[in-house]
């Protein structure tokens, strides 16, 4: 089709409805904000791109400039930080992308007789649809920016432990004491933590983001989660205070979608990383020296264990247990040594499945570990 | 009564679709024409050229939107999506057979009959709040869609038989032409084992559709109705260049026929290829007569309201009325290869519903 303009401009924005609709019925503001993000990546394009280059349009063109715009809108939603989930995103931008098909290629045509030689304006029924669409977008975009958490600076030390029960987001500073966190949407990001019972403890809590957060001095866990999910991102836990620290564990959070520790480093402690009956991906971290593990999986825990750094564990380097069941790719484990206990399942393990668990390995690197890679009590290892 | 068409072809079917579309019951149009079958004469041609495939797309259709299209119904009733794959990289012709069934569809569905009246038309005249024709009336809103004037037959030649008029082929043929019609005789005549003398004035322009395809929507339109009278004019005598569509199925034929030694290209008379290649059957793919003067109707219309005309075409307004004749109580649409002035493809399915819509659209309007 040959498009107006103006044609094209209505035609994108009223072909968006099901998308905005969509959006509106997620109760997300991430969902809004990717609408917007989407009509603006698309009405940019539209305008300098589209209309100059573009005197004629033929029907398969919809899908390289589709391909093209959704790889224009992920670079959106990362540079603006749309906490947008990627699997959902995808599912929108096909939804409006198809909609936008059926609209341009059916409905539109079906409703409006001249709709292709008026080069896809939509006369007054459309202009006033195209304006509804505006404005929904722009009261949500309105509604977000209204209402999303406050962000709060910390300067120098502050004396804990805090407890935080509204979204927020925490930026900098040193909290000594601890961090209670007691309410979704919260974001820590760069803040550290000195002593207490637990760096950070996290009960109850969805959508929590602890980017780039640094514990240390801590009495048990430097980040307790129970009951919650969570991102854990760029942190550190280190210089635990006695031999009983863990330095992350996430528990009975089965039904509370997936948490991720990424990128995170932990040094000296009991377990470096320990998940209990929660979905979980455990990448690119580096955990030295624990007493007990470095990484364990239990207790029915689901998920991946990937492009980890693990060096000096005593015992057992990364565990799958307990009926989980644990993808445990591309990590390389070092110098895992011999518990002097006498326990074989502790005899310098670097990979081991325990006790009905079911592991899938693949591309591993062992070295300098005594136990290699072994499974115990009726589990499972499979290497692919 | 309150709408007329005036004429029974192709356009005027698509005229009377739309308005049956737009909730105009039979009992307030009259379609006045010498065709009852309002695809005869248009069947006649493509036949009498073995026209197997249409120039358009899936949406050169008669029906009032454009979806679904042809593409679309083949793509059901052969439940294989190869068809919308086709059309949405512009490969899908529809076959003519496909186009005619639809056609007969939609007049069975439109109620057509109930509004034809056999009789050709030879007057229009504006009265108040309306026009006659022939003297009956008046139509508050006349839409005229008499069609092509005649087929153009260069004097000289009486022995030569047009393209569009039934014949077969001699063993050697002259066709003189460079368009559509020309490019299928060509293929037509080969097959038929024929040795062919391409008789042109000319090289065909290779284009996929009659105009350029920004024409065929506001975004070319534009541009078109804010030319000068004379421009428009200039621009119309080009894109009136023939012209057929580029791709393999062509060329291929051509090319292997042309190394045979069968196929070759004069540019000259059919005298000249006479005398040059001897007896040859002389086949004019030359189209029809140009211009609403080979248009009795049209030319009288012009003549006794004294209408703005620019060399061949009357002045229309963008939406294909009648500027003088048209007003917030009457309409005087010209559809068909008369409504150039308009719509440079006027007279393609596509030009025919833009005329119809437009006509449409001014009668909800005065409703």
């Amino acid at each position: 089709m040959s498009y107006t303009l103006t044609g094209r401009i209505q035609s994108r924005i009223a072909s968006a409805l099901p998308a905005l609709l969509v959006a509106l019925a997620l109760h997300r503001w991430w969902a809004i904000e990717l609408v917007a993000l989407m009509l603006v990546v698309g009405l940019v394009l539209d305008v300098l791109v589209y209309h100059r280059r573009l005197a004629y349009q033929a029907g398969w063109t919809a899908a390289p400039l589709g391909v093209v715009e959704l790889g224009v809108v992920v670079g959106g939603m990362r540079a603006l930080h749309i906490a947008a989930p990627l699997a959902w995103a995808l599912a929108l931008y096909a939804l409006a992308w198809l909609s936008g098909q059926l609209a341009g290629h059916a409905l539109f045509p079906r409703l409006r007789l001249e709709y292709a030689e008026s080069g896809g304006e939509l006369g007054r029924a459309g202009a006033l649809t195209s304006l509804a669409v505006i404005v929904t977008v722009v009261a949500g975009l309105g509604g977000a920016y209204a209402v999303r958490p406050p962000t709060i600076h910390l300067h120098g030390v502050v004396q804990g432990p805090l407890v935080i029960r509204h979204a927020q987001t925490l930026v900098g500073g040193t909290v000594k004491g601890g961090i209670l966190i007691r309410a979704s949407h919260v974001t820590l990001r760069h803040v550290t933590i000195e002593g207490g019972e637990n760096g950070i403890d996290v009960l109850g809590s969805q959508h929590v983001m602890l980017d780039g957060v640094r514990i240390a001095g801590v009495e048990l866990d430097g980040i307790h989660v129970r009951r919650s999910s969570v991102m854990i991102r760029d942190c550190s836990v280190t210089a635990p205070k006695g031999p009983w620290v863990q330095g992350i564990d996430i528990s009975f959070s089965m039904d509370k979608g997936m948490s991720m520790v990424e990128g995170c480093t932990i040094e000296g402690v009991r377990e470096g990383i320990v998940t209990h009956m929660t979905m979980v991906d455990v990448a690119h971290n580096t955990i030295g020296n624990t007493s007990l593990r470095a990484i364990t999986m239990g207790e029915m825990s689901m998920g991946s264990i990937t492009h980890n750094d693990v060096r000096g564990a005593r015992g057992v380097g990364i565990f799958c247990v307990d009926h989980s069941e644990c993808a445990i790719e591309h990590n390389s484990v070092f110098g895992t040594h011999v518990d002097p206990g006498g326990d074989p399942t502790r005899s310098g393990v670097a990979i081991e499945a325990h006790y009905f668990a079911r592991a899938t390995l693949k591309d591993n690197t062992i070295s300098a570990s005594p136990g290699g890679i072994a499974a115990f009590d009726q589990s499972k290892l499979t290497r692919r | 009564m309150r709408c007329a068409i005036v004429g029974s072809g192709l356009a005027s079917l698509a005229a009377y679709a739309t308005l049956r579309h737009g909730g105009i019951e039979p009992g307030d149009i009259a379609v006045f024409g010498p065709n009852a079958d309002p695809t005869e004469p248009w069947r006649m041609r493509a036949a009498s050229i073995r026209q197997r495939r249409m120039r358009s797309e899936s949406d050169g259709h008669l029906a009032p939107a454009s979806f679904p299209g042809l593409a679309v119904r083949e793509s059901l009733r052969r439940a294989t999506p190869a068809p919308l794959f086709a059309s949405v990289t512009n490969r899908y012709h529809p076959s003519v057979d496909a186009f005619l069934s639809h056609a007969e569809e939609v007049r069975a569905r439109s109620g057509w009959e109930q509004s034809f009246r056999a009789q050709r038309v030879a007057r229009v005249r504006a009265v108040a709040g309306g026009f006659e024709l022939d003297g009956g009336g008046p139509f508050a809103h006349v839409l005229v869609a008499t069609g092509h004037p005649g087929l153009a037959k260069p004097a000289g030649l009486p022995e030569a038989v047009h393209a569009y008029e039934p014949h077969e082929y001699a063993p050697r043929v002259a066709i003189v032409g460079a368009g559509m019609a020309a490019a299928t005789e060509w293929l037509n005549a080969l097959a038929a084992g024929s040795e062919v003398v391409s008789i042109r004035r000319r090289e065909p322009v290779r284009r996929p559709l009659n105009v350029p395809r920004p024409l065929f929507s506001k975004r070319g339109l534009a541009a078109f109705h804010r030319l000068a009278p004379h421009d428009r004019a200039t621009k119309l005598r080009e894109l009136s260049t023939p012209s057929y569509p580029p791709g393999a199925a062509w060329d291929r034929p051509l090319e292997r026929a042309a190394s045979e030694g069968r196929l070759r290209v004069l540019r000259g008379s059919p005298e000249e290829a006479q005398r040059k290649y001897g007896d040859l059957q002389v086949i004019l793919a030359t189209g029809f007569l140009r211009g609403f003067t080979h248009d009795a109707l049209l030319r009288d219309l012009v003549e006794a309201h004294a209408l703005e005309a620019h060399d061949e075409w009357i002045a229309l307004a963008p939406d294909s009325t009648v500027p003088a004749l048209t007003d917030d109580v009457r309409t005087l649409s010209i559809a068909g290869v008369a409504g150039q002035w308009a719509f440079p493809a006027a007279d393609t399915i596509a030009g025919a519903k833009y005329a119809a819509r437009a006509f449409l659209r001014r009668i909800c309007r005065t409703r």
